[in-house]
């Protein structure tokens, strides 16, 4: 006989089979799998049998629990304990549910604090904690290069071999570089992100392609084969999932490349998540790119397992240090360290990461705080309960246990609604996430995540509920039954004064944080970028194929294109520039002098080249401070010129005027002489924040080592520039349809995107701060209108004694604002002692700037004010003769 | 020998066993005694009471055969014993002797 899929519900039997005496186990599963198979599924449907299923389950085990005679019920510990449990969760769901009000708010309160915690962890987890997705991971470093004073992550080929052949702890290394294939035939032509790897690249980092075969050291050499390893997505997107695909040959640039090999899904590549494929290296020594201070390729290596990380460390320290002695005119010091691989992708997200994820444990502090001062007021409400139980033989800890159940199930409650509210907060986070954060694919709510959750909640539960555990049940309970249940103690009253300094405190640590985060963002967008960011349109236009070998035809496409461009209507200048500001080009080169040579020439200034057209410049409105500008006169065949920035002139030149002296532009020992003939003003490169650097301008047809192929066109406009942008790609296409066109974004847009990772630190804090403050305020609210409820008759008498409203509402805005005030005080000194936490992510402000806490502090006055009215308004209504009635 | 007084719901399901006969276990109860009482009946209201007048030596059980549609677990059938036969019949008795008398419609059963 076959059965249907659908069992019943599996969680359900596991539940049984683990609770029911075993004599009775055999049994009572099978009936009730009988029954719904036979019954209940078959008359009532899936959904409502799994219910029955659920609730027969339930009733069973305590049933048969409660009804096992006493005497035939061995005396084991854990059975007693499981009694008790079931009998304290019995009565919390009771307690729960006789005050919907509370349950309601204090779950909804948890939902919020835990849900934010568990979508910043899911977002954390892979990034910070969780190991790198290969095997080992945690032996695979990455070489640093200590170039230009800053640690920088890319170095020459030379050097790589160098520590290659020479480091005896590291198992395997490999090169990487980039590659910018574009892809015709099968479909529209594409711009592709790939990297040429060392074939040891897919070993070292201990993967396979899924399909076919990895690279072998034939396909690495010179003027090997043209062979290719294709990602999934790109096999699945443009192949369609063809398995046949291996041995086939596609077109990249041109070229015919034959597929090797399919990466599996799985298969993260962290050295550049967004590359789609790879070819071989097959580095060509004798270029002239292959100099040792040639800095463009990365390098990955494994540490042989039977070796430590430090111990590799300190060796490649050692080869470094000899290469620097023995290449003195290449090396200014020792080229080179390794540190983990996993270090070196959260290098840059770590500081904000940890800022977000303190920020989003002090919302959950608040919400604990919050959870903590409803569950007191209920205590003491509910004194008299406990006190019947203890006159009727529980026990302290069966009390205090019996409330720890309750807390521990409104925590878990509260935890189930939290991932509710962390899915929908992962997905804003995911949408909003800026593009350097590492590891995107792997962030989502999964197991690891849920037991994260679980834990969270378990500990706010057993967090908030102690506190209340223990004042409920320090009173003495006898005493209590003969007294009016209303009339409080002291203890919990002062404790949730406690909560709300408290919460008030953190309230400030994370308004605090957002508000210089604010001030950061404000000052930074006032950074001016050196040029004009308004109207302008950018897109990044590649030349490839065999039409585009020679320079001379890649710059007459450009000529061309700007021309047809320029014709737009709308447009007002259109030009173009080998790397754009603020976007995430880098291209320098080292810059020697004629006039004044170094003994070292890598001692030489580095600088970022710009290959321009004749009135970018002017375009960008970058002011030309002294000197000529570059006219369309400087081409190919002209004397070679070069503008230079104003930061540059006053470094490399002090005290002198640089213009009509000469540098050489990459290698210092050949190449043209070129005549600096104007000096226009910075431009920031690299981002905002960071300095201006140096800079050189260049005729495009003047370019060292050939045409760059791939340009961005920056067009200035008269109107919205991202509303001509289809016209100007039309251009664009008249001149060449089978060219890919990038990156199409208004200055504007780039600028943004180059704050991106603070306007996300910010968001977040901004969001943290709010709910900050809300439960704050609902805090100082909740104590407030306890008072005046529990002090009615006081107030009574005293408006009965004469005093004014205005003394009554006095009374209760004091007992406010002075929580507020103590609050404030300790969550100002808190938030100066942690503010160097928040340095990295500040710009322009110091963390302990005293505008961002004088707005803090206002703010929280007066949202305190706001929670005080109702109470103060409610106590200046007191009607004294109810009240002592009351009594 | 003086017998343990039977709870209604115990009288209700040794009538059920006695009606049972030899196919007697967990479910079956259950649908019988919902098939003819309209009260709904829950699995575990029936292992409680049956542990109850097997602890009282009124109801034996041996193991059953599996089935399929039991996920291959065996059955708990029940059997009522002499002394539950005696203890149902003197509730039955007591009860008629109450009724007797009465207005006609008591009298049943």
């Amino acid at each position: 006989m076959s059965l249907g899929p659908q069992g019943p519900p599996q969680l359900a039997e596991r539940l049984l089979a683990r609770w029911l005496p075993p004599a009775e186990r055999e049994f009572v599963l099978g009936d009730l799998e009988q029954l719904f198979r036979e019954e209940i599924e078959p008359h009532r449907g899936p959904r409502a049998a799994r219910r029955w299923y659920w609730q027969q389950a339930m009733l069973a085990l305590i049933t048969l629990h409660a009804a096992a005679p006493r005497a035939a019920r061995p005396v084991r510990r854990g059975d007693g304990i499981m009694r008790i449990l079931l009998q304290d969760l019995r009565y919390a769901v009771r307690m729960l549910a006789r005050s919907p009000g509370f349950t309601a708010v204090a779950i909804l309160t948890l939902a919020l604090g835990i849900g934010a915690n568990t979508a910043i962890f899911s977002v954390v987890n892979p990034i910070l904690f969780r190991a790198l997705p290969y095997p080992d991971g945690e032996r695979l470093v990455m070489m640093l290069d200590d170039g230009d004073g800053g640690i920088r992550s890319t170095t020459g080929w030379a050097t790589i071999h160098d520590i290659e052949t020479s480091a005896r702890s590291l198992a395997g290394m490999a090169a990487v570089g980039g590659w910018g294939p574009t892809i015709t035939g099968d479909g529209d032509p594409e711009l592709l992100v790939g990297q040429r790897v060392s074939h040891a690249y897919f070993g070292v980092l201990g993967v396979r392609p899924m399909l076919g075969r990895d690279f072998t050291a034939a396909d690495d050499a010179v003027g090997g084969p043209r062979v290719v390893i294709l990602g999934y997505g790109l096999w699945r997107r443009r192949f369609g999932g063809d398995s046949a695909i291996v041995g086939r040959t596609i077109t990249l640039g041109g070229n015919a490349y034959a597929v090797l090999g399919v990466m599996p899904p799985r298969f993260e590549n962290l050295l550049d998540p967004q590359a789609q494929l790879w070819r071989p290296l097959a580095y060509d020594a004798t270029l002239p790119q292959s100099c040792r201070t040639c800095r463009h390729l990365r390098a990955v290596a494994r540490v042989r397992a039977d070796q430590a990380v430090t111990t590799a460390q300190r060796e490649v320290d050692v080869i470094s240090g000899n290469l620097a002695r023995q290449y003195p005119t290449d090396y200014s010091s020792p080229p080179l360290g390794i540190v983990p691989l996993q270090q070196q992708v959260t290098r840059g997200v770590k500081p904000a990461l940890l800022a977000i994820l303190g920020a989003v444990v002090l919302v959950l502090l608040i919400a604990c705080a919050n959870v903590m001062s409803l569950m007191l007021a209920r205590a003491t409400h509910r004194e008299t309960e406990f006190a019947i139980r203890a006159a009727l033989g529980a026990g302290r800890t069966r009390v205090v246990r019996q409330l720890l159940t309750e807390s521990v199930l409104l925590a878990l409650l509260g935890g189930g609604a939290g991932l509710i509210v962390a899915h929908l907060g992962l997905e804003a986070l995911l949408a909003m996430a800026p593009a350097g954060l590492p590891r995107l694919d792997a962030i989502r709510l999964d197991g690891g995540v849920l037991a994260f959750t679980l834990a969270v909640a378990t500990f706010a539960g057993l967090l908030f509920g102690i506190a209340p555990a223990i004042a409920a049940t320090r009173s003495d309970l006898h005493g209590q039954l003969k007294q009016d249940a209303r009339r409080s103690g002291h203890g919990p009253r002062t404790t949730r004064g406690a909560l709300v300094v408290t919460e008030v405190a953190l309230a400030v640590v994370l308004l605090a944080g957002a508000g210089l985060l604010l001030r950061s963002l404000n000052r930074l967008l006032n950074v001016p970028p050196g040029f004009d960011t308004e109207h302008v349109l950018t897109m990044q236009v590649m030349t490839s194929g065999p039409r585009y070998r020679q320079d001379a035809a890649v710059w007459a496409f450009f000529d061309q294109a700007l021309e047809a461009v320029q014709a737009v209507p709308g447009v007002r200048a259109a030009e173009a520039v080998s790397q754009l500001p603020l976007s995430t080009d880098f291209d320098g080169y080292g810059v020697h002098s004629l006039e004044k040579p170094r003994p070292n020439p890598s001692d030489d200034p580095g600088a970022f080249r710009y290959g321009v057209s004749a009135g970018y410049l002017a375009a960008m409105r970058i002011p030309l401070l002294r000197g000529r500008p570059l006219t369309e006169a400087d081409r190919d065949s002209a004397p070679a010129v070069v503008l230079i920035n104003e930061s540059f002139a006053k470094v490399a030149w002090p005290g002198e005027d640089p213009i009509g002296q000469h540098v050489r532009i990459g290698d210092p020992s050949k190449g043209l002489w070129r005549t600096i003939v104007g000096i226009v003003g910075d431009v920031h490169q690299t981002g905002l924040d960071a300095p201006q650097g140096n800079q050189v301008y260049m005729p495009e047809t003047q370019s060292p080592y050939g045409a760059d192929n791939s340009m961005t066109l920056v067009i200035r406009t008269a109107g919205d520039p991202v509303a001509l942008a289809p016209l100007v790609r039309a251009a664009v296409r008249s001149v060449d349809p089978d060219q890919p066109i990038t990156r199409i974004a208004s200055m504007d847009q780039i600028v943004a995107a180059s704050s991106a990772q603070r306007r996300f630190a910010l968001a977040l804090f901004e969001a943290f701060a709010l709910v900050a403050l809300v439960l704050a305020a609902a805090g100082i609210y909740g104590v407030l209108a306890g008072m005046v409820a529990e002090r009615t008759r006081e107030i009574g008498i005293r408006s009965a004694l004469g005093a004014s409203r205005r003394e009554l509402l006095g009374l209760v805005v004091r007992r406010g604002l002075g929580l507020t005030a103590a609050g404030v005080a300790i969550g100002t000194a808190g938030t100066l002692a942690l503010a160097r936490v928040l340095d990295g992510l500040l710009f322009g402000v110091g963390a302990r700037d005293p505008v961002t806490y004088a707005a803090v502090v206002a703010l929280l006055a007066v949202v305190a004010l706001l929670a005080c009215t109702l109470p103060a308004w409610r106590a200046a209504r007191v009607d004294p003769m109810v009240a002592l009635r009351a009594e | 020998m003086k017998t343990a007084a039977l709870g209604e719901f115990e009288q209700i399901v040794l009538l059920a066993l006695l009606r049972l006969g030899d196919d007697a276990y967990g479910v079956t109860v259950c649908g019988e005694i919902t098939r003819r009482t309209a009260r709904d009946t829950s699995l575990g209201t029936v292992y409680k009471t049956l542990g109850r007048l097997e602890a009282k030596g009124f109801v034996a059980t041996r193991l059953g055969e599996p089935t399929p549609q039991r996920g291959g677990r065996r059955k708990k059938l029940t059997r009522i014993t002499p002394a539950g036969r005696r203890a149902l019949a003197a509730a039955l008795h007591t009860l008629r002797r109450m009724a007797r008398g009465l207005a006609p419609a008591w009298e049943a059963p």
